[in-house]
C-alpha cells in the first residue's frame, strides 16, 4: 500500500535532536549549519535586492529546504559530480562557489557564474564539478546518469548526484533516467526533493504512488529521509554513495521537506493550507541544526553574525560590479576547435571523512 | 484619417491644400485635420496625382477612413485623366499579386518550379524593369539599357544581354574582381559575423552641410519678441505638481480636452490674484479686471501664434473649449484677424500634449506671467484618506510651470497663485 | 583510396575515430549486436566491445541526455537516432541541455547526434523526414549534411572532434546508392561548402541527397553552364561561398528535400536577398517539398519530393527569365 510522503515520520523538534549519523565531527556539524545559514542569508539578501528592483526577472529560493542540498553535498567527494536544482543553493556553497558571484548572478551582472547569460540558480560552476539545471524538469536526471555511465565505463570510483522535485516525477525523463540507471546499475544518486508542491499543484494531484516506491520497479532501492534534517540527508547520501562506488548501483532518496516560500517571488502561496504551513514552520532545518551546534557549546549567534557580515561584504562587492558588456551577447556560442578542452573540475568536499584534500578516506 | 494618438477615434478635415488633379510629392502636406487631441497637417503617403478627395472640409470621419486617393502610377507633367478623358489609372497602389493561400491545393511544386511572372500592369516593352545586376553593370559601363535588345521572357534584358553589349564595345565586366569575400582565407562563418560590414562603408569624409535658407518672417518676428522679453523682464519660473483626476473625469463628461478646464481654474486664480492678470510697460503697471486669455497655438515648424479669448472670465469650460478650438482652427488656416491676437492679459501654453514634462516659457510682453501646462502622466502618489492613513495611489498628474516677471511680483505671490490653481483643479466641481 | 558506399564511408569514419580516440563511444538502439538498423555499426561490437558500442533502452531523450553527461566528464559520445524522425523524442535534451550549456555556463558539450534522414523509399510520414532546420533554428548546435562518400567520412571525423554538439544528417537514400573514392586513414572535411560542378549561367544551391538530384537535373540542360553548390554544412553556413556563387551566376535555384517553409534553403534565400541583391538577374527560385507530411504511397511520395524534372524545369524557367 502506498504511503503519502507526508506520513513519513519526522521526529519531534527537541532542543538537541539526536544525530542520525555517527560520521560527523563537531566541525562537520558546524559546517552544515554554517552552509545552511549562508544559503538562507544569501537568498534573503537576494529577495531584498529583488524587491529593490536590482534582480531582473523573478526570483526563486529554497527557503526551508536548506538541509536537502547542504546535507547531500556534504557527503560528496571532490571528484564526484553534481547537477544542481533551483532550490539547492547550498550545494554550490559547499562546493566552493563564492557568495558575491552568486549575488552577481541573480542581478545579471558580469561577475555572475553565467556572466549574465542566465539568471537565478540556473547555473553551475564547472570548476566545482557542478552542472547547472535547465528549466525543463527533470532533464538533469539523464545528465547525471550519463556522468555515472562514464564513471562506470572507465571503472572510476566516483558517483554522480542530482536533485529534482516531486513534480518532475511525472515527466518521461524521470522514467528514462530511472530505467537507464537501473538497467546499467549506474553509480548515481537521485535525490527527490519532495517539497509538497510543484508550483501550486499538491503532490496528491501529482502521483498516485509515492515515487520512492517506484525505485523498486526499476531495480534499486528507494529510501525516505527527513529532508529538514541536514544530518539525516547527509547520512542517507553517504550510504547511497558507498553503495554507488562499490558497484551497488543507484539509489533514490526522497527528502521530505516543504517549500516555505512561493514558487517564485511573485507567488503568494495562497494555495498552501495554513495548518500545513504552520506545521512545517515548527520543523525549520536551521533551528534544528542550531540546537545541535549549541549543544556543542558553540556560539550560534556569533556564527550568524559572521555569516551576515560575509553576505554584507558579498552584496557590496556584487553591487559594485558591472553589467555584462552588450557587445559580448553573441560570444561563446561555439567552443573553438583549437581552444583548451573544458571539462567539469573537482569541487570542495569538506566532510571530515574525506580528509583535508577532499579525497576518499 | 490618421490616428493622432492612441485614444483618438475621429478627426475633422479642416482644409484641403491639394485639389484633384494636382501633383503631390510624398510627405508634402495634402490636407489639414483637427482632432480632439491635436490639429495637424497630413503629409501625402506617396508621390502621385491626387485622383479624388473623399472627405469634404468640415466633415468628421473615423480614424482609418480613406481621405483621398493618389494615383501612384501617374507621372509629373502627364495630363490628368480628367483633362483628356483617358480611363482612370488601373491601380491606386501597386499591390503585388497575392501569394497562393494556405488553402491552395498542394501548390508548392508549381510554386517552387517556375519564377513568378508579373501579372497585370503594363507590358514589358512599355515599362521595362531591370534586375539589380543588369542595372549595376549598365551603370558601371554607361550602357543605355533602353538600347539593349533583351533575350529574356517578354524581351526582358538579362545579364548576358548587357554583358554582350559591353563586350562588343571591347570592355570587360569586372567579374572575378568583385567576388565578395572570395579571397578571404577563412570562410566567414555565420556565427562569427552575423552582420556584414557594408562594402566601402569606410570612415566618412568631411561633412558638407546642406545649403542654408533665410528664416521665415514669422520665425523672425517670434525671435524678436522672445529676445525682447528676455531682455526686458526679470523672468523666474515656479512649478507645481497637480492631481488632475477630477479634470480627467470632467473632460470625459464634457467631451472636451483638459486645456479649457485648466484654463477655467486659472481664470479663477487670476481673479483671486489680479496682480498676475496685468501688464508692465515702461514702469506702468496695469492690472486688469477682464481676463483676455492668450492661448499659444503651434503652427508646425512654421512657428506659433497666440490668439486671444476675450472676456474669458465669463466663459464656461465648454465655452472656452469652443473659443479655443475656433481660434486654433483659424490660426492654422491663417484666418485670424489682428484683433484676435492682441490684448492678452495672461497666456497659457500647452506643449504637454506632446508628452513633455517641464518647461520655462518666455513671457509675452507686456504681460507679467505665462502658465505652462505639461503632459498629464499617471504617477504613483501618496494620498491620505479621511482617517489620516497614507496609501500609494496611481493618479493622473501634471506639472504646471509659471514664468513670472520679478519686476511686477515676488515668488511668494507666484506660489500662492499656483497653489490656488492647484486647489481649483484638485477640487474641481463635477 | 578505395571505392566505397556512402554508408561504408560513415562506418569507416566512426571506426577510424574510435581506433584513434578511446573517448569515443557509440550509443543507440540496436547498434551493437544487430549492427544498427542500417548496419552502419555492423561488426563494431566485436572490435570495440559492448561498452563502447552501447545498445541502449528505447529512449531517445535518455540517449541524448546521458551522452551530455558523459561528454562533460570527458567522453565523446556519438548517438544514433534510429531514424532522424525519432529525434523529436530527444529534442528537449538537444535544444535545451546540449545547445545552451556552453553559452550559459562555459561548458562545451562534445556530442555528435547521427540522424538517418530523408525519403524516397516509401518510408512514410515517420521514416522520411528531413528535420535539419529544427536544429538550425536553435542556437548552439552545428548541423552538417554530407552528400558524398568522401565527405561522409571526413565530416564524421570532424564532427566527433568538434567540441560542440553536432547534428550529423546522413541521408538514407544515399547509403547504398552513392559510391565514391574515399581516402584511407584519418582526415577531416571542413564545415564549408563545396562546388560540386562549376558553372556560370545559374547556380543550384543544395545539400545532401538533393546534390545528386540537382547534378542529374542540370547535366546538359540546353547547353547552359550550371553550377551546383553543395553546402555540406548548414550551421555554420558558408555565406562567402554562397554569395560568391551568386555573384558569378546571378541566377539561383535553391533545392531542399525538406518541407519548404523555413527550410535551410529559406535561410540561404534570405541571405542572398540581403547581401546578394546587387548580383541578381532574376528572382531567387526555390524547389522543396510542399508543407505536407511525406506520404507513403510511391505515387504520392514522388509528387511531393523534389524530382529531377522539377529541378530541371525550374532551372529552365529561370534561365529564360
Amino acid at each position: 500500500m502506498a504511503t503519502s510522503s507526508t506520513d513519513v515520520h519526522i521526529g519531534p523538534d527537541t532542543t538537541a535532536p539526536e544525530s542520525p549519523s555517527a560520521q560527523l565531527t563537531p566541525d562537520d556539524r558546524v559546517g552544515l549549519l554554517r552552509a545552511m545559514l549562508l544559503m538562507r542569508a544569501i537568498e534573503e539578501r537576494a529577495m531584498n535586492l529583488y524587491r529593490q528592483g536590482k534582480v531582473p526577472g523573478s526570483f526563486y529560493d529554497g527557503f526551508g529546504q536548506e538541509a536537502v542540498s547542504v546535507g547531500a553535498t556534504w557527503a560528496m567527494a571532490a571528484a564526484d559530480r553534481l547537477c544542481v536544482l533551483h532550490r539547492d543553493l547550498g550545494a554550490h556553497l559547499v562546493r566552493g562557489v563564492q557568495p558575491s558571484n552568486i549575488l552577481a548572478q541573480y542581478m545579471g551582472r558580469e561577475a555572475g557564474i553565467t556572466s549574465g547569460r542566465d539568471g537565478n540558480v540556473h547555473f553551475g560552476d564547472y570548476r566545482t564539478g557542478c552542472v547547472g539545471m535547465v528549466s525543463m524538469l527533470p532533464d538533469m536526471m539523464l545528465v547525471a546518469a550519463g556522468m555515472a555511465m562514464a564513471f562506470k565505463l572507465r571503472r572510476e570510483p566516483r558517483c554522480a548526484l542530482t536533485w529534482f522535485g516531486d513534480g518532475s516525477t511525472s515527466r518521461g525523463d524521470f522514467h528514462e533516467a530511472m530505467n537507464w540507471a537501473g538497467v546499467q546499475q549506474l553509480p548515481v544518486i537521485f535525490v527527490l526533493e519532495n517539497n509538497q508542491f510543484a508550483y501550486s499543484t499538491p503532490i496528491r494531484q501529482q502521483f498516485a504512488v509515492n515515487p520512492v516506491e517506484r525505485a523498486a520497479g526499476y531495480g534499486f532501492p528507494g529510501v525516505s529521509v527527513d529532508g529538514n534534517d541536514a544530518e539525516a540527508v547527509f547520512e542517507a547520501t553517504r550510504v547511497a554513495r558507498e553503495r554507488a562506488i562499490s558497484g551497488g548501483g543507484p539509489t533514490l532518496i526522497e527528502a521530505v521537506t516543504m517549500r516555505m516560500h512561493g514558487h517564485g517571488a511573485h507567488d503568494d502561496m495562497k494555495y498552501v493550507p495554513k495548518a500545513l504551513f504552520e506545521e512545517w514552520r515548527q520543523k525549520d532545518p536551521i533551528d534544528r541544526q542550531s540546537a545541535r551546534v549549541a549543544a556543542l557549546q558553540i556560539d550560534v549567534e556569533a556564527l550568524r553574525a559572521e555569516v551576515r557580515a560575509e553576505v554584507d561584504a558579498a552584496s557590496a562587492k556584487a553591487l559594485a560590479g558591472p553589467m555584462p558588456d552588450p557587445a559580448t551577447a553573441t560570444d561563446r556560442l561555439f567552443h573553438p576547435r583549437d581552444a583548451e578542452q573544458i571539462l567539469l573540475e573537482d569541487g570542495q568536499a569538506p566532510w571530515s571523512g574525506f580528509g583535508p584534500m577532499g579525497a576518499r578516506p | 484619417m490618421p490616428q493622432m494618438g492612441v485614444s483618438v477615434a475621429e478627426g475633422t478635415v479642416v482644409d484641403w491644400r491639394k485639389q484633384p488633379g494636382d501633383w503631390v510629392q510624398a510627405d508634402e502636406t495634402i490636407c489639414e485635420i483637427s482632432t480632439d487631441k491635436i490639429d495637424t497637417e497630413v503629409p501625402a503617403p506617396a508621390s502621385g496625382r491626387l485622383v479624388e478627395v473623399l472627405v469634404a472640409v468640415g466633415a468628421t470621419v473615423d480614424v482609418g477612413v480613406t481621405l483621398a486617393r493618389i494615383a501612384t502610377d501617374a507621372r509629373p507633367g502627364e495630363p490628368h485623366s480628367s483633362e483628356n478623358g483617358a480611363p482612370p489609372p488601373a491601380a491606386a497602389t501597386a499591390l503585388p499579386p497575392p501569394p497562393a493561400g494556405p488553402d491552395a491545393p498542394v501548390a508548392a511544386p508549381s510554386r517552387g518550379s517556375a519564377p513568378p511572372r508579373r501579372t497585370g500592369g503594363a507590358g514589358g516593352s512599355v515599362s521595362r524593369r531591370y534586375s539589380p545586376v543588369v542595372q549595376r553593370i549598365a551603370d558601371e559601363h554607361g550602357v543605355d539599357l533602353d538600347e539593349v535588345q533583351g533575350t529574356g521572357r517578354e524581351g526582358r534584358v538579362q545579364k548576358k544581354d548587357v554583358m554582350a553589349v559591353v563586350a562588343a564595345r571591347g570592355g570587360r565586366v569586372g567579374s572575378a574582381t568583385r567576388a565578395p569575400d572570395a579571397d578571404a582565407a577563412e570562410p566567414v562563418l555565420h556565427i562569427e559575423s552575423p552582420y556584414r560590414p557594408g562594402a566601402g562603408a569606410s570612415v566618412s569624409g568631411p561633412y558638407t552641410p546642406p545649403e542654408g535658407r533665410p528664416l521665415s518672417r514669422m520665425r523672425q518676428a517670434i525671435g524678436v519678441h522672445m529676445k525682447q522679453s528676455q531682455m526686458t523682464a526679470a523672468t523666474c519660473t515656479t512649478w507645481i505638481e497637480v492631481d488632475v483626476s477630477r479634470i480627467e473625469i470632467a473632460r470625459r463628461k464634457l467631451a472636451i480636452t483638459a486645456l479649457p478646464l485648466i484654463a477655467r481654474c486659472t481664470i479663477g486664480a487670476l481673479i483671486e490674484f489680479p496682480l498676475l492678470n496685468a501688464w508692465l510697460e515702461n514702469d506702468v503697471h496695469t492690472v486688469h479686471e477682464q481676463v483676455n486669455l492668450g492661448i499659444a497655438v503651434a503652427l508646425g515648424e512654421d512657428g506659433l501664434i497666440v490668439p486671444v479669448v476675450r472676456g474669458a472670465q465669463d466663459l464656461s469650460p465648454e465655452g472656452l473649449s469652443r473659443r479655443i478650438r475656433d481660434l486654433a482652427r483659424r490660426a492654422r488656416s491663417r484666418q485670424l484677424s489682428p484683433d484676435d491676437v492682441h490684448g492678452a492679459t495672461f497666456t497659457i501654453t500647452n506643449p504637454g500634449q506632446f508628452g513633455s514634462m517641464m518647461a520655462t516659457p518666455v513671457i509675452a510682453q507686456p504681460q507679467v506671467a505665462i502658465l505652462d501646462v505639461e503632459a498629464i502622466v499617471k504617477r504613483p502618489v501618496v494620498v491620505t484618506d479621511q482617517f489620516g492613513d497614507d496609501a500609494i495611489a496611481i493618479r493622473p498628474m501634471v506639472i504646471l510651470g509659471l514664468s513670472w516677471d520679478h519686476r511686477a511680483l515676488d515668488g511668494a505671490l507666484a506660489a500662492r497663485f499656483l497653489a490656488s490653481v492647484k486647489k481649483r483643479v484638485e477640487s474641481y466641481e463635477l | 583510396m578505395s571505392e566505397m558506399t556512402y554508408l561504408r564511408a560513415i562506418s569507416d569514419g566512426l571506426r577510424t575515430e574510435m581506433r584513434d580516440d578511446e573517448r569515443v563511444l557509440l550509443m543507440g538502439e540496436d547498434i551493437g549486436v544487430y549492427g544498427g538498423a542500417f548496419k552502419v555499426t555492423d561488426g563494431f561490437i566485436e572490435e570495440f566491445g559492448a561498452d563502447r558500442v552501447m545498445d541502449t533502452p528505447l529512449a531517445e531523450s535518455g540517449i541524448v541526455g546521458t551522452a551530455v553527461g558523459a561528454a562533460v566528464v570527458g567522453l565523446r559520445p556519438v548517438c544514433e537516432m534510429q531514424f532522424a524522425d525519432f529525434v523529436s523524442c530527444g529534442f528537449d535534451q538537444i535544444i535545451n541541455v546540449a545547445g545552451k550549456m556552453l553559452y550559459r555556463q562555459g561548458l562545451p558539450v562534445n556530442i555528435t547526434v547521427r540522424l538517418p534522414s530523408g525519403g524516397g523509399f516509401s518510408g512514410g510520414p515517420f521514416h522520411s523526414q528531413n528535420p535539419e532546420a529544427w536544429f538550425m533554428h536553435s542556437p548552439g548546435l552545428k548541423v552538417v549534411a554530407p552528400s558524398t562518400a568522401e565527405d561522409a567520412k571526413g565530416l564524421m571525423i570532424a564532427s566527433i572532434r568538434d567540441p560542440n554538439p553536432v547534428i550529423y544528417m546522413e541521408h538514407k537514400n544515399l547509403y547504398r546508392r552513392v559510391k565514391g573514392e574515399v581516402p584511407e586513414g584519418s582526415y577531416e572535411t571542413p564545415f564549408s561548402a563545396r562546388v560540386a560542378r562549376e558553372g556560370t549561367d545559374l547556380v543550384v544551391i543544395t545539400y545532401g541527397a538533393m546534390v545528386h538530384t540537382a547534378l542529374e537535373a542540370t547535366e546538359d540542360l540546353d547547353d547552359a553552364s550550371i553550377m551546383v553548390l553543395d553546402l555540406r554544412s548548414l550551421v555554420p553556413l558558408d555565406e562567402a561561398a554562397i554569395l560568391s556563387a551568386v555573384h558569378d551566376c546571378s541566377k539561383v535555384v535553391i533545392v531542399d528535400e525538406a518541407n519548404q517553409t523555413c527550410a535551410a534553403g529559406a535561410q540561404v534565400a534570405a541571405l542572398i536577398a540581403e547581401f546578394g541583391f546587387e548580383d541578381l538577374d532574376g528572382p531567387v527560385v526555390r524547389v522543396a517539398s510542399p508543407d505536407v507530411p511525406i506520404p507513403f504511397s510511391p505515387t504520392l511520395e514522388a509528387a511531393v519530393l523534389p524530382s529531377v524534372d522539377r529541378i530541371r524545369e525550374a532551372c529552365r524557367q529561370l534561365l529564360e527569365y
